[in-house]
């Protein structure tokens, strides 16, 4: 994580920054592997077609655990299915998952964040001691805990856990760039000249205050995904039959002694997702950061 | 001072660790002084008539009436003799001298007491239905739940001290296999025992080559030595110390590194245990079995056809090597093969994986409609299983909506299937408890059998009418005519798929040699050590 806060400047400045880092390759490289991945996620068929056998749900006992062949060219898993055609289709549960669970908690971190932020005094103490008591939380324990009594664990309800639960270092983010722009000049002036609240926000007080927040965000996305794949690891997950690295990872483990190629393309898949989610956001913080940008 | 204080604490560390290293390396130990540490899931009870996990402990302090020999054939171990003309009156005649470890003398006496307080229903013996063929058995335990009208069984009377009578509501020849080891409600008690059931079950005193060191307590270890004065055929070893575990991985590690000697293992471990315990690994023929059981009240299951087409289409070689590492027995029959007289190949075509006919089948019944819920039981190693079948019913009957979904625990599992909250064949086996196939159909087969929720709840008056005649059949031959005709009229209502006949399976350490056992399970008196 960062040694300092990123510091904010206006909104007009920020182009400059961001045209600059577009051009680093620590930005474009995982931003592509990460389109690519979002390409499978979105239109798996045709990915998962490449080599011939694009049906993840085609599975023979005969090939269980079998290794790469002519048209199966990552071999198969312990249930005898195209371990590409899955790995493909996993990419859909566990980008879902990150990208929802993300949402969520940026959306309940911006409404929190601001209010506190903007109002201060009793809203203030409130929301804050909230989210010391949510970061209290051991965050894995909570889930499994949540996840546990939920009945049926789909894709929906494993994002909502974990964005519930995901959102409080998000809100103190964004009160403190809200509080640092609250006293700014252009708002003083906006709010003298009679401006609404609601205008003040939306105009003045969001735009010039989002950007640390959002690049937070996207390095979640990792963690997000990463937590998806420990929790059904550990069988509280997504369940049978969602298709997910997960739980390509879970069932792969287990025959892991025997044969370890089942392990390759779920795990690496992830590894390099959460990989350009984290560069990609390391980038851009550098890009709104202008001591790093020089 | 803080110094030497610390120095002579290194000492005696030092110390210790030239001991430690002195036993477990050289000074050859004799077989008497190895003590055998043995994995099992944490006891519920030890009380022999009121537990439902606790087998392994009890088998070892308790010696039943009769056992089975390496062959098979019924041997007497407690008991001289077991002995009846007609099948309805037995006369058990106990052998002479023998003592339970708090030294008093095994009697005649010590079985009838305990046998008629596990059969009253006021004392809550889960174990006592192990007596509901003893006449008498309804008046201690009405099975509407009433008010008991007697405390004793009429049906057992005390001859001398060494000699009782057992008077049953129905010939059965298989009487002397049910006092084998497997059913513990028909172990004796010691007299101080049914003074006080909670003292005794902290320190439960047996007839058994092994008796406990200290008392119990839960969640620790519990240490066995062998009784001096044990009548029977000596241990080979110098007692059994049982280790709780809560995870059997955890256990799987612990014998990897020597810590523990016998560890039972799912099937899922197979392929890896194969491979780090070679000769260490053992499968044990087992008179259990595996199945797969439907709701009954989902009309679209009631069609036996339905059924049918769901067997033919798992094809049970091709799971049995995938998953089970080839290590399971795929079903023919309704029984183990392992068990005496199993009647292999009844089951014909309908148990052999066949998807064309299977889908005709199915296309004859009017086919299937809606998702289909394939529930088994989370944490217990059978997620691959159930996605194998999942799979195959899917892929070979063309039924788009198949998933296996696991019950979160044993319990929520079992009541999912009491209360019919099912949509799809579950998960259903009977480990049978001693060594005849009485066992496997009466439990499962019968309404007022204890694992008939299993098979939805299957009875049928004329499988019934044929059981009675089996039991009552005057040779072991003809009973395994008798109950080839059972499970002939049973699969003629097709009411269960069975999968796979067990085979239970163990990882010991390098010091024990060989894994002696009976009907899949060890028998730790017998178990070959090196020293």
């Amino acid at each position: 994580m960062a040694d300092t806060l990123p510091i904010v400047t206006p909104a007009r400045h920020q182009p400059r920054g961001l045209r600059a880092v577009l051009r680093r390759p620590m930005f474009w490289l995982p931003a592509a592997v990460l389109m690519l991945f979002i390409a499978m996620a979105l239109l798996p068929a045709p990915f998962a077609g490449i080599f011939g056998n694009g049906d993840p749900r085609a599975c023979n006992l005969a090939d269980s655990a079998a290794g790469p062949r002519p048209g199966h060219p990552f071999g198969f898993d312990l249930q005898g299915c195209d371990l590409w055609a899955n790995a493909v289709y996993g990419a859909q549960a566990s980008i879902t998952v990150g990208v929802v669970a993300t949402l969520i908690a940026l959306g309940i971190a911006i409404v929190l964040g601001t209010l506190a932020g903007l109002r201060g005094g009793v809203v203030d103490w409130l929301i804050s001691r909230a989210t010391e008591v949510f970061l209290g939380f051991p965050f894995l324990l909570a889930a499994i805990v949540v996840l546990n009594s939920v009945g049926e664990r789909t894709v929906w309800t494993v994002s909502l856990v974990l964005g519930v639960f995901g959102w409080p270092t998000m809100a103190r983010l964004m009160r403190a760039s809200v509080r640092s722009i609250r006293s700014s000049e252009y708002v003083l002036a906006a709010r003298t000249m009679g401006l609404g609240p609601a205008r003040i926000i939306s105009r003045y007080v969001l735009p010039n205050s989002l950007s640390p927040v959002f690049i937070l965000a996207t390095i979640a996305i990792g963690a997000v995904i990463v937590a998806e794949s420990s929790l059904t690891y550990l069988g509280i997950g997504l369940q049978p039959p969602a298709i997910s690295w997960g739980l390509q990872i879970a069932a792969g483990s287990r025959i892991f002694q025997s044969a370890p190629h089942v392990l390759l393309l779920p795990s690496g898949f992830l590894a390099a997702t959460v990989l350009s989610v984290i560069v990609l956001g390391d980038a851009l913080r550098a890009g709104s950061d202008p001591r790093r940008l020089q | 001072m803080k110094l030497s204080v610390k120095a002579s604490f290194g000492i005696a560390a030092a110390t210790m660790l030239v001991l430690a290293g002195c036993t477990a390396t050289s000074d050859p130990a004799t077989d008497d002084d190895v003590i055998l540490r043995v994995a099992i899931a944490e006891p519920d009870r030890l009380v022999p008539a009121n537990h439902f996990s606790s087998y392994e402990v009890l088998t070892a302090i308790f010696t039943s009436l009769t056992g089975l020999d390496e062959d098979g054939q019924l041997e007497y171990l407690q008991a001289e003799s077991v002995e009846s003309d007609d099948a309805v009156t037995w006369t058990i005649t106990l052998r002479d001298g023998w003592t339970f470890h708090n030294g008093d003398p095994v009697t005649a006496q010590s079985y009838v007491d305990a046998w008629n307080y596990a059969a009253y229903a006021p004392n809550a013996q889960v174990n006592g239905g192990q007596l509901k063929n003893v006449v008498g058995y309804s008046e201690l335990s009405p099975v509407d739940g009433s008010e008991p009208t007697a405390t004793e069984l009429s049906g057992l009377s005390v001859v001398d001290d060494l000699t009782f009578t057992v008077e049953l509501q129905s010939p059965d020849r298989q009487y002397p296999f049910q006092l084998t080891q497997g059913q513990t409600g028909l172990y004796p008690l010691p007299a101080e025992a049914l003074e006080d059931l909670d003292a005794y079950n902290s320190h439960p005193i047996g007839n058994g080559p092994f008796m406990l060191a200290d008392d119990w307590t839960p969640s620790q270890e519990i240490e066995t030595v062998v009784y001096e004065d044990y009548a029977g055929e000596e241990p080979t070893i110098g007692g059994v110390t049982f280790v709780p575990y809560l995870d059997t991985t955890i256990a799987y590690t612990d014998a990897l590194a020597g810590e523990v000697d016998i560890v039972a293992i799912s099937g899922d471990q197979v392929t890896r245990a194969e491979e780090d315990f070679g000769d260490n690994f053992y499968a044990l023929d087992a008179p259990g079995v595996d199945l797969l059981g439907f709701p009954s009240d989902d009309p679209r299951f009631s069609d036996k056809r339905v059924r049918q087409a769901i067997s033919m289409a798992i094809d049970r070689e091709a799971i049995n090597d995938a998953i089970y590492g080839g290590r399971q027995i795929p079903a023919t029959s309704l029984t183990s093969p392992s068990m005496p007289g199993d009647p292999a190949g009844v089951c014909g075509e309908y148990c052999e994986f066949n998807p064309e006919a299977a889908q005709e089948l199915l296309a004859e019944a009017g086919g299937f409609e809606g998702p289909m819920e394939l529930l088994f039981i989370g944490g217990w190693g059978q997620e691959d299983l159930f996605a194998a079948y999942a799979n195959q019913i899917r892929q070979n009957l063309g039924i788009e909506d198949v998933v296996a979904t696991p019950a979160p625990d044993f319990a929520a599992f079992t009541e999912r299937v009491a209360n019919g909250d099912v949509s799809g064949p579950f998960r259903a086996r009977w480990g049978a408890l001693y060594p005849s196939q009485q066992d496997t159909l009466h439990s499962l087969y019968t309404a007022e059998g204890d694992g008939n929720f299993g098979t939805g709840g299957y009875s049928n008056p004329e499988v019934d009418a044929l059981l009675a005649e089996a039991d009552a059949a005057e040779t072991l031959e003809e009973s395994y005519e008798g109950y080839r005709a059972v499970q002939e009229r049973i699969l003629e209502d097709f009411p269960v798929v069975p999968t796979f006949g067990n085979r239970y399976l163990y990882v010991t350490s390098e010091r024990v040699t060989d894994l002696y056992s009976i009907s899949g399970s060890p028998l730790l008196s017998r178990v070959e050590v090196s020293a």
